[in-house]
């Protein structure tokens, strides 16, 4: 995994984990927000949100059932912020 | 003992008429109050539609208060309240001088002062706010603008709880006379359409581009609304000494919370509150001809509006019919404006529309929302449903004088 | 038409208890902390400079300088909170720990909340607003941020912390709210909505009310705090054999509206507390001590009470002295500092206390208590 990919994860882990009002450390790129981490739906677009702003990208409400874990809020973002995969 | 109470006067100032007769005929012909918003700049915002009364006129309406000492919402709420009175017929003169108060919901108070003080915060800092807008400010003075509009001296009591703001407070002004604590009451609710409210329904996802089309299987969402609407109130036997029209009376009301989320609604909890609504009524739930909805036009609170109907009423429930369908969400007066269609509903027999309706959604079985125009009905129980953020439940049930 | 009531046939209402109660203020967290600093006459009076970014007025204020919801109540749901549910959640979880009722899956959908605001969390609001003027685009607001601009998120959010189901309302009264929310509260018990609300009012200390006060001109600097009392039913209490703190006689409200003139205006104030004496079946010199309102209305309260009270000579706390311009909370800890006297003082046992407040707009209202003291380790302790 390159250095950029990994450094983006952190900083939506940190983003998530904010949000989910947890430690990075107990997001793991696979664990469910809402089943692991309490997430509901207000705090799943609340992730959407900080990560538009933090990257100046428009992410479509339309992805959110798509975002359940890191890793797929990462390829998610990855696709609208033009990040190469 | 308690006394029968009913009302003889509406007073709506809304994006669809001012006063009993224009709201009334909008009601029935299904109008929409729905036009690009003017009350701030709506530049950069995606959506750019609302439910503004921009004909509101308060130097007009308003007798006693000095418009430019009171925001935007307060002006609403007067100014309904003198529309009831002059509606009632009563003279306001020996109004004033009974044991006479308010009691007026909202959800965002002076929402507009507070957007300029945070405008005038913006352009330069906290120390340099306007004082004169500072002290228009409070939440509070939606009922004291009441008050102080027909010089009542009774309580004036603002109640602050969102969304179904205007059922606490019709609740409240209808148990105050049952009890005997006051002779007369003013109940009812405004809104002022807002930038930070656009934002955040829009934010949410919950924000719709042109048209709310409640119960719709392609809803998608509110449009933010204003106005003001109040109801007058007195006991039955003071209604007949003088002789007043009555429009419907007060028969009870239902509060409870959800106590389990901020913004999602909880059907299981919203039902209780029916159940609550209709035993403190007296009533069965059989005996129900209309449902004022909620019906904000939201995918979640329309479902879970039926859910809960379905639960309560069974697979057949009475029409339900969403008037934000024409004003957008007027927030705290929604459901004072819900009170004042299902009291016009009753007097002049007829169920008020959903407008915008197309397709049924399958998701929702046995909904019948009205499409339309207004449909011909004698209606005898109504039951007026508010929901607020905060899981503030308040459903009043309103009925024919028996 | 007359000015009394229209009819007779009405019976007296139904006496309502406080069985415990709950303070997070400067002066101290808890029912006993905070009665002890009132007893010993403490101000709440601290260095606020170094709370907030923004500029403030003054560097003294009654705010709770250190005060972060996390370490009352943890981090986890509790970190979008803003300061007036986080006040008012902590003042809440006091008085539950401070009476005997207990709230179970039995009794939840019978026990409610009444809060009295002034505008809510008015930073919060203001902030949201500020967002959408200086983002890149006005809707990069947050999300998870938006039901802490609505004026009842401190008592919705109550709700779910502690699992009321109950009747559930937020009074925005402005210096009346204290006294407002505990006449609706009265009302709602006895119109049968609910067996116990916890009733109270709260305040938060922030950049914006500070400057709103300061520029107010007001006489004190602003303050913050929280107070919540649990009111029950004489007969929840007879049947549950709990002891009460205290009973609540009587809550009157009118509206005096000042452009009639002080004189007019302090008459309306002036009968609306002789109504408050009368239901209560108090007379003015039996009356131990008065709690003044804040500072706003100061001269037509001053005159209102004078007429009142005639010759009599109860005792006067000044509450604004000890925690400054609490604007919505003001009322509320009025009724708490009446309670904090009664509370290590078996003479004072059965006699009543007079509350009093006041808007600047009009809005005014008197309340009648009587308290009893609590030897200490007393119940749910």
């Amino acid at each position: 995994m390159t250095t950029a990919i990994q450094q983006h994860l952190d900083e939506i882990r940190e983003i998530a984990a904010e949000v989910l009002e947890i430690e990075p450390e107990e997001i793991t790129e696979t664990s469910s927000f809402a089943e692991e981490h309490e997430a509901d739906s207000l705090r799943a677009i609340e992730i959407l949100a900080r990560i538009e702003k933090k990257y100046n990208v428009e992410i479509p409400q339309a992805e959110l059932p798509k975002m359940v874990n890191l890793r797929a809020v990462y390829d998610v973002v990855a696709q609208h912020a033009g990040w190469a995969a | 003992m308690r006394r029968r109470v009913v009302i003889t006067g509406l007073g709506p100032v809304s994006s669809v008429g001012i006063g009993t007769e224009e709201f009334a005929t909008a009601l029935q012909q299904g109008e929409s109050g729905i036009s690009p918003i003017s009350s701030f700049d709506a530049t950069g915002f995606p959506h750019r539609m609302a439910g503004e009364v921009p004909a509101f006129d308060p130097k007009q309406m308003l007798e006693h208060l000095d418009p430019r000492e009171w925001g935007r919402t307060s002006l609403f709420a007067a100014a309904a309240a003198r529309l009831a009175v002059q509606d009632s017929g009563i003279d306001p003169a020996a109004l004033s001088r009974a044991r006479a108060g308010s009691s007026i919901g909202t959800t965002s108070g002076e929402s507009q002062v507070i957007e300029e003080l945070t405008a005038q915060w913006v352009a330069g800092s906290l120390k340099d706010l306007d004082p004169a807008l500072i002290r228009a400010t409070p939440a509070s003075r939606l009922a004291v603008a009441v008050n102080r509009e027909l010089g009542l001296t009774g309580e004036a009591l603002t109640l602050s709880t969102a969304c179904s703001a205007s059922n606490y407070a019709l609740g409240h002004a209808y148990a105050t006379l049952a009890t005997g604590e006051a002779d007369y009451m003013i109940a009812g609710g405004a809104d002022s359409v807002c930038r930070w409210a656009h934002a955040g329904f829009y934010r949410l996802g919950a924000l719709t581009e042109f048209v709310c089309s409640p119960f719709d299987r392609d809803r998608s969402g509110i449009l933010t609304g204003e106005g003001g609407a109040a109801l007058f109130l007195e006991p039955l036997e003071s209604a007949e000494r003088r002789g007043a029209r009555i429009y419907a009376e007060v028969l009870g009301y239902g509060l409870n919370c959800d106590a389990s989320h901020m913004v999602a609604p909880d059907p299981v909890s919203i039902a209780e509150c029916m159940r609550r609504a209709h035993r403190k009524a007296g009533i069965d739930a059989a005996q129900v001809d209309y449902i004022c909805a909620h019906g904000t036009g939201t995918p979640a609170n329309d479902a879970m509006e039926t859910q809960a109907v379905l639960e309560v009423f069974g697979p057949k429930p009475p029409p339900i019919s969403s008037i934000k369908s024409m004003l957008g969400h007027t927030m705290g007066a929604a459901s004072g404006f819900g009170a004042i269609a299902s009291a016009l509903g009753i007097a002049r027999q007829f169920i008020p529309p959903t407008i915008n309706f197309r397709t049924p959604d399958p998701q929702m079985p046995g909904i019948d929302p009205v499409a339309g125009v207004a449909r011909p009905a004698r209606l005898r129980v109504v039951q007026n449903n508010g929901f607020a953020f905060g899981g503030n439940n308040a459903i009043t049930i309103l009925g024919e004088v028996a | 038409m007359t000015t009394e009531p229209s009819s007779t046939s009405f019976p007296p209402p139904e006496p309502l208890y406080i069985t415990g109660w709950g303070v997070l203020s400067p002066l101290g967290d808890g029912a006993d902390e905070f009665s002890d600093a009132v007893v010993e006459g403490r101000t709440a009076l601290t260095d606020v400079s170094s709370m907030f970014e923004e500029e403030l007025p003054g560097d003294q204020a009654y705010a709770l300088a250190e005060f972060r919801v996390r370490d009352y109540l943890g981090r986890k749901g509790t970190s979008f909170f803003d300061r007036s549910t986080a006040l008012a959640l902590v003042a809440s979880d006091r008085a539950l720990k401070d009476t005997e009722l207990v709230v179970t899956d039995d009794n939840r959908d019978q026990v409610g909340l009444v809060l009295g605001t002034t505008t809510g969390s008015i930073k919060s609001t203001s902030d949201y607003s500020r967002e959408t003027l200086t983002q890149r685009r006005p809707y990069l607001v947050n999300p998870v941020l938006f039901p802490n601009t609505v004026m009842n998120c401190a008592a919705g959010q109550a709700a779910i912390w502690h699992k009321l189901k109950g009747v559930n309302a937020t009074i925005a009264g402005g210096q009346l709210a204290g006294l407002s929310a505990l006449r609706y509260a009265c009302r709602t018990l006895r119109w049968e909505d609910a067996e116990a609300l916890l009733v109270g009012a709260v305040e938060e200390f922030s950049p914006h009310t500070a400057w709103a006060t300061h520029l107010a001109t007001s006489p004190v600097p602003a303050g913050e705090g929280a107070a919540v009392f649990v009111l029950e039913t004489a007969a929840a209490v007879a049947d549950s054999g709990r002891r009460a703190d205290a009973e609540v006689l009587a809550v009157e409200l009118a509206t005096a509206d000042p452009e009639r003139g002080t004189e007019a205006a302090a008459e309306v104030f002036a009968q609306c507390i002789r109504r408050a004496l009368r239901v209560a079946g108090v007379s003015a010199d039996e009356l131990w001590a008065v709690a003044p309102g804040s500072t706003a209305a100061g001269r037509i309260e001053t005159a209102a009470l004078a007429a009142v009270l005639g010759p009599a000579e109860p005792v006067r706390l000044n509450v604004a002295e000890l925690v400054g311009e609490c604007h919505a909370a003001s009322g509320a800890l009025q009724i708490a500092a009446v309670l904090a006297h009664h509370r290590s003082n078996p003479t004072l046992d059965g006699c009543p206390a007079l509350v009093t407040s006041a808007t600047r707009e009009g809005t005014v209202g008197a309340a009648v208590i009587r308290g009893w003291h609590r030897d200490r380790g007393d119940h749910g302790q």
